[in-house]
């Protein structure tokens, strides 16, 4: 059988080399470099596009819908719609990934042996290995979900896990990536594998379905709600994990729609359910996740906010990585914006949008609807990085989402923002935002003294998990039954809120101080 | 300004209580309730539509828009009924598919279509291809717009488009799509009409698949 030709394919700014045979998708190629595919590589979106700088690749109607002429022209293309015809030197808009870990000490009791926690996110995997005896962290590994090749967010994972059958697939490639993400904890820690007693898992429910093996379906469609929410435990031999075939795994118990066991265990980790006054806890991803309560009552839900504090659907946005614009001040009636890196300006990423908009309000170019008061179409931050009016809207959407759940579950206590003792922000998003910029805008409309960042409390709280006793409380049933689940997209007033929590504040602040980092 | 400017003005402005105020007054003083649709109303949600595309408006600005035109709209629709000088635009039945909740998207193309002068069955969110087909059926309808914001549901569209056919309906009605996941691709696999990409498109494309 005659070979396919092969062909050299160089990516830029990493200067990686590749070779690969004739017709092999770019998406499989680049995939394995951690580019992502935020529909799942169906070209409903711009997420995965790629600058052609020499070499050809074919456009075809998918790409046509969803690129302009010009960029065509200048060579943009979606590398899920492309395979390799030629040799191709491309350069990619997202390389690496800011991943947060947690080392925050807290109180535990002694056990024997080792631990692992899996902070299991939809789309990045941290694990650390812990000494059970001293709490100490022997190693970390973080990875991207393997599973984001088929969609970014929670909803194309489960449309094709329901809709193409790729729900073993999809388990199957989470199973073996936490099995491998273990090998490489015990081989960087150069400790016995057999030590390890422990793993908890934790992650949304999504996740959690995936990762057991339970059918998502009934998280494809109203009410969203499934009847398998129950902690899950399985042994180290059930996966063919390296461990000892004793291990005990488990994964913590899920909440109620989305909200899985990473919120369970953001409130272990910041104790809300032993406290007497209210506080609250909102993690700001793509699926935003709101706690309001105390040891009395805990309400949670979720919301879908949308990708863009991470930077996606933002017309330059990109991850926080080198070459995004992390903060923008306002001085002397002017902006000064913050590059990563120490490089020219390539792109904004979600902090500096948040910090964008607000300088923007601050100085009365954008006004509280979110229209420009000039009536331009964009705002040159920084060049070549702009800040368009269709950028605004995308945040708006984020932002009224986010504000309208935890609004709504405040209005079920009959609380305000001031009756809250701390408002915890959870995610590497939340520990690098702008809190005045983020009142400014109106997403956390709390004084900024009550917000606090929490860091990766998925993380901390499936550590403290690891030094519960057997036995006790084991399924965290009396945890469960404090928490209730709101149905925002059920809720009678979330549409109305979500559209009045669409505008940006009036009030004017001093300054945009306060930054927590 | 005339009268009806000023009308144009309080709805674009979304201030429904004048809207209704003017409205009233204008019919106290002897205007015809068929000159308000083609003299204001019409041209009002045009420009809302005009503004909406060049994002100077978003969706509160749009949707207080046509709650300022419905306050007048509904004054008058009582009073056309029967007129022979008044054709409605044609019948709609809308809806967001089964499995999905979402009713923002599809309550402004509901609304923008009312006030283009098209007669408005909204059967809501989480509908039924069944409960669609009645609609159809007892309405008389010539248009189907539906409506779905996740990409697990959207599936439901096709399902709608088999039920029409199943009920031999097919052929009566026009079949339009939309919603953030939703392409024309999308639209023409699973055999729709049309496919609008927001409100305003979603007018122009009811207003072309009626005089189809």
């Amino acid at each position: 059988m005659p070979q396919k030709p092969q062909h050299r394919v160089i990516l830029r700014p990493v200067q990686t080399e590749l070779t690969a045979p004739a017709g092999t998708a770019l998406r499989d190629l680049l995939f394995a470099q951690g580019v992502e595919f935020p529909c799942g590589g169906q070209g409903r979106c711009r997420g995965c596009r790629v600058h052609v700088l020499e070499g050809t690749a074919s456009v075809n109607d998918a790409q046509r819908e969803r690129l302009s002429a010009e960029e065509i022209a200048a060579g943009w293309r979606l590398a899920c719609q492309c395979s390799l015809e030629e040799d191709l030197v491309i350069e990619l808009r997202q390389w690496d990934a800011a991943i947060l870990v947690d080392e925050t000490p807290f109180a535990f009791q002694p056990r024997p042996g080792l631990g692992v926690a899996v902070d299991l996110g939809t789309t990045t995997l941290v694990a650390q290995l812990l000494d059970l005896r001293t709490s100490h962290v022997l190693a970390v590994r973080t990875a991207l979900n393997s599973q984001a090749r088929f969609g970014a967010d929670v909803m194309s994972r489960v449309r094709f896990a329901v809709a193409e059958g790729g729900a073993p697939q999809l388990g199957d490639l989470i199973r073996q990536q936490i099995g491998s993400l273990i090998d490489q904890l015990v081989f960087s820690a150069q400790v016995p594998e057999r030590e390890i007693t422990d793993v908890v898992v934790v992650g949304n429910t999504v996740m959690h379905h995936l990762f057991c093996g339970l059918d998502v379906e009934p998280l494809s469609r109203y009410p969203f709600e499934s009847e398998q929410l129950g902690l899950r435990a399985f042994r180290g031999r059930d996966f063919g994990w390296k461990l000892s075939g004793e291990a005990r795994v488990l994964f913590l118990p899920c909440l109620g729609g989305f909200v899985g066991s990473d919120t369970l265990a953001g409130i272990l980790a910041t104790n809300l359910s032993e406290r007497e006054d209210l506080n609250g806890l909102v993690d700001l991803g793509t699926n935003g996740e709101i706690v309001i309560g105390s040891r009395q009552r805990l309400l949670c839900a979720s919301t879908a906010a949308g990708p863009a504090f991470e930077g996606a659907r933002i017309s330059m946005g990109m991850r926080a990585a080198t070459g995004a614009i992390s903060e923008v001040k306002v001085e002397d009636h002017a902006i000064r914006c913050h590059v990563l890196g120490n490089v020219p300006p390539q792109g904004l990423c979600g902090s500096g949008l948040v910090d964008a908009v607000a300088a923007g309000l601050e100085l009365g170019r954008i006004q509280p609807s979110g229209r420009f008061t000039d009536g331009a179409g964009a705002w040159e931050l920084a060049a070549p990085v702009v800040l368009t009016q269709n950028d605004i809207r995308e945040l708006q959407l984020a932002k009224g989402a986010i504000a309208a759940g935890i609004r709504i579950l405040l209005d079920r206590f009959g609380a305000k923002p001031s009756d809250l003792r701390k408002l915890y922000l959870a995610g590497a998003f939340g520990n690098y935002i702008n809190r005045a910029s983020a009142q400014r805008i109106g997403l956390i409309n709390f004084p900024a003294e009550k917000v606090e960042a929490a860091g990766n409390t998925a993380l901390l709280g499936a550590k403290l998990a690891l030094f519960r006793p057997e036995g006790e409380d084991g399924s965290f049933a009396r945890l469960r039954h404090q928490i209730e689940h709101v149905a925002l997209n059920a809720d009678q007033s979330f549409q109305e809120t979500f559209v009045e929590e669409m505008a940006f504040p009036q009030t004017h602040m001093p300054n945009l101080k306060g930054r927590l980092v | 300004m005339t009268q009806f400017e000023e009308l144009q003005q309080a709805i674009i402005d979304g201030k429904a209580p004048v809207a209704k105020e003017l409205t009233e007054k204008m019919l106290k003083e002897g205007v015809r309730p068929s000159e308000f649709f083609p003299k204001a109303i019409i041209p009002a949600m045009d420009e809302v539509g005009r503004r909406m595309r060049e994002c100077e408006f978003f969706i509160p600005e749009v949707l207080i828009a046509a709650r300022a035109a419905r306050a007048s709209s509904d004054i008058l629709r009582p009073l056309l009924v029967g007129d022979e000088a008044v054709t409605s635009a044609g019948t709609v039945v809308c809806g967001t598919v089964k499995g999905d909740l979402h009713d923002i998207g599809k309550n402004i193309v509901a609304m923008m279509l009312e006030s283009a002068g098209f007669k408005i069955v909204d059967l809501g969110v989480d509908v039924t291809p069944e409960k669609i087909v009645d609609a159809v059926r007892q309405n008389h309808a010539n248009i189907v717009a539906l409506s779905a914001l996740l990409t697990t549901t959207m599936v439901n569209m096709k399902s709608v488009v088999e039920a029409l056919t199943a009920a031999g309906l097919r052929d009566k009605v026009k079949i339009m799509v939309g919603g953030a996941p939703v392409t024309d691709a999308w639209a023409h696999s699973i055999g729709a009409d049309g496919y609008g990409k927001d409100a305003p498109a979603a007018v122009e494309l009811a207003r072309q698949l009626v005089a189809a």
